[in-house]
């Protein structure tokens, strides 16, 4: 909730703000914009450009269950992390997925192009 | 030292050659000196030749010992071996010489380069070792002439016409020696001149060859990727990925074609034995053995569905001959490895099959349509769309088909060397067969349609036909497109039949003729029921004739107007209104309509040319 303040205080958007993802299910994940910004679905949503209502709210509410978003957060953090770095020193991820939400994830991230 | 160490040899005596032929170099011969110590050998002043080139075997400055012996030995000098070059220059044997020491230097260069990378800073032992490996292989010149051809530009008898010529670096020797022939003998004894010396080169390639580079860019892994390498690591493991039921298969068969991931590793998470319908949507990477594994893994399927086939040969046709019994509806994009005998005999093998629609094959022919038609007497469906050797014959062998087929698409026949190879006439007489039982038509780009086909084909024959695809045909005119939705009805009412129903999808793309006329006589005829219609390209459309369609065809899904000029943003506000069911409306090419273009939830409207300046 805080940095949904600070975000609303601060009418322009840095990298740095804060953007809520609410899964269908009620679970909320606030993830860094710059981490967001890795999704080009989610880029699009919350692009100060866009007259969009998530952009106005810095909310977005996606249609999946919460384990699936909580992935899909986590790897778009991954690829903020690493997406500079040589090939050598960026860690699998694949390891980190289960084979459980294979199918659910793979529809997301086709959907939020990530 | 360096170049003398590159083996670069200047021109030598026979017998020089001779003895190196056979294995005697003076690096070998003072060798032999200095193990046995013994002066008084007499086979050595004949050993040192008198104008002894560098030799292959001369040890490069490293090799101190041997240097010195080859200093002591009174028989010859290395200092004095360059000389002889200057004064003898017979400049074909040099050519030839420095041609075959330059790809020796090269693939010299190349071992160096490679040892190099393996132990730095070890020259000598380098050297060395290079030129033991380096065998002499230049031909010996004691089988060409003895003398050396004289300098280029003098003057020179030819050895067999007796005339005197100028001598030219493409002057050849005579065949049997000695003297050397002008030009017109040269050639009138079968050898051509100016032919390059054969390249000696070849000796290395193949193991340059062996090493293939390969350059893999390495991307950032997506998400969609990664989530398909695990699909295809538990694909064995079906319990391990959970309750399929409930995700749309169709869905994840989309989404991996996106990314052209279909392989036969991951593609039986689509497979079951109780499956009957299966769609891929890009089988690329699917080769023979998996589709032949596509079918024993679902041998109860009706209907296939298999885009960018390309890998389905002979053999795997074969194959689903007798492994996929039950097909009735078949349809591949890009077969076209798949030969006339095998089609033949996949037909007479499935008697019951119900829909045959490929695209793009240029080896389909006449006898596979003779095949198809005998053999499977219920075709219902038939899509021949790209097919290279279509023709008028092959169109007659469908005329038995009337009656029980139903949906027709002959679409984009020919190929580059012979376009349109359809012909009016032709088209005519088929719809006159098979017309009447047709509810789906396509005869897209075939150039020779013209009004007489609408008059003369779809007027008098066509009974139940809901879906006409005439795109690409741009000899149809707007004055005879309206006249034949003008009296398509009362033609038909006249001569006592039922007439055509109203259209529900119209595809007339590209006719760029047709114009308001037109429009308003289609809006007529078929308004209310259409759902699917492509005017694109009708440059000619009034802005009153657009405005219409949100009038005349409430009902309407889907709309292209690209191109169609007179486009702004009331002809888009009247349809959004009026069509309530309206998904998508493409409008490229209309540059009348601004940012201001009207919107509405649900509704795409995709091309509008003046939003995207401004986003």
């Amino acid at each position: 909730m805080q940095a949904e303040n600070a975000a609303a205080a601060s009418t322009s958007t840095s990298d740095n703000d804060w953007v809520k993802l609410i899964s269908k299910d009620g679970y909320t994940f606030l993830i860094r914009r710059k981490v967001a910004m890795n999704s080009g679905t989610l880029k699009n949503m919350v692009s100060v450009e866009s007259n969009f209502a998530e952009a106005a709210t810095n909310t977005c509410t996606i249609d999946d269950r919460g384990i699936i978003v909580e992935k899909l957060c986590e790897y778009l953090s991954y690829k903020n992390l690493y997406k500079d770095s040589p090939p050598k020193e960026i860690p699998d991820f694949l390891e980190r997925l289960q084979p459980e939400i294979a199918l659910d994830l793979l529809m997301a991230a086709d959907y939020y192009e990530a | 030292m360096s170049r003398r160490a590159n083996n670069v040899r200047g021109p030598t005596s026979a017998l020089t050659d001779f003895l190196r032929e056979s294995g005697i170099t003076p690096t070998t011969i003072a060798r032999r000196t200095r193990t046995r110590n013994q002066a008084e050998n007499p086979d050595q002043p004949e050993a040192g030749p008198s104008t002894a080139g560098q030799d292959q075997d001369q040890p490069a400055n490293g090799n101190r010992e041997e240097r010195g012996a080859a200093e002591n030995g009174d028989d010859y000098d290395s200092d004095n071996l360059d000389e002889p070059e200057e004064e003898e220059t017979p400049a074909p044997k040099k050519r030839k010489l420095s041609k075959a020491a330059e790809a020796k230097l090269k693939a010299k260069e190349k071992a160096k380069a490679k040892k190099k990378t393996k132990k730095r800073g070890d020259d000598d032992d380098d050297d060395y070792e290079d030129s033991d490996d380096d065998p002499y292989n230049a031909l010996s010149k004691m089988w060409k002439g003895d003398l050396p051809k004289p300098p280029i530009g003098s003057f020179e008898k030819c050895a067999k016409c007796k005339t005197q010529f100028t001598v030219t670096k493409y002057t050849l020797a005579a065949n049997p020696p000695p003297g050397w022939l002008c030009h017109p003998c040269a050639k009138s004894g079968g050898s051509d001149p100016f032919k390059k010396p054969a390249a000696p080169r070849k000796r290395k390639a193949p193991t340059d060859k062996r090493v293939v580079v390969y350059f893999e860019e390495k991307k950032f892994p997506s998400l969609v990727s990664l989530c398909i390498d695990l699909l295809g690591n538990y694909i064995d493991d079906v319990e391990a990925l959970g309750d399929i039921g409930n995700l749309n298969l169709d869905e994840i068969a989309k989404t991996i074609s996106k990314s052209r991931r279909i392989t036969a590793q991951n593609a039986p998470l689509f497979y079951d034995v109780e499956n009957t319908r299966l769609t891929l949507y890009d089988v690329t990477n699917l080769e023979a053995p998996a589709l032949c594994a596509l079918a024993n893994l679902n041998p109860n399927m009706t209907h296939l569905r298999l885009d960018f086939c390309g890998r389905i040969d002979n053999e795997v046709l074969r194959h689903w001959k007798t492994a996929l019994p039950n097909l009735k509806r078949l349809e591949l994009l890009g077969p076209f490895l798949v030969r006339a005998p095998v089609w033949q005999e996949f037909f007479r093998a499935h008697p019951s099959l119900e829909g045959f629609l490929i695209t793009q094959s240029p080896r389909f022919d006449l006898e596979c349509m003779r095949a198809l038609v005998s053999s499977c007497k219920n075709l219902k469906e038939l899509r021949l769309s790209e097919i290279g050797l279509m023709d008028d014959e092959l169109l007659d062998l469908l005329k038995p088909l009337a009656g029980t087929l139903t949906s027709l698409e002959i679409s984009r026949p020919g190929s580059a060397a012979r376009p349109d190879p359809l012909s009016e006439e032709a088209l005519i007489d088929l719809i006159a067969a098979v017309g009447g039982s047709l509810t789906h038509l396509n005869l897209s780009h075939n150039g020779d349609i013209t009004d007489q086909f609408l008059f003369k084909g779809l007027k008098p024959h066509t009974r139940k036909l809901t879906s006409l695809k005439l795109a690409g045909t741009p000899e149809l005119t707007n004055a005879g497109v309206a006249e034949f939705f003008n009296t398509w009805v009362a033609t038909a009412q006249t001569a006592g039949k039922t007439p055509n129903p109203p259209l529900e999808v119209l595809d007339m793309d590209r006719d760029h003729q047709l114009g308001a006329d037109a429009l308003f006589a289609l809006l007529e005829h078929s308004g209310p029921a259409l759902k699917h219609l492509r005017i694109n390209q009708w440059t000619a459309a009034s802005q009153e004739s657009l405005q219409t369609i949100a009038a005349r065809a409430p009902n309407l899904q889907t709309l292209d107007v690209g191109f169609c000029r007179e486009v702004d943003d009331w002809v888009i506000k009247s349809l959004l209104e009026s069509c309530q069911s309206l998904k998508e409306v493409k409008v490229w090419g209309c540059q009348r309509l601004t940012v201001d273009c009207p919107r509405k939830r649900d509704v795409n409207i995709i091309g509008v040319e003046a939003g995207q300046l401004v986003s």
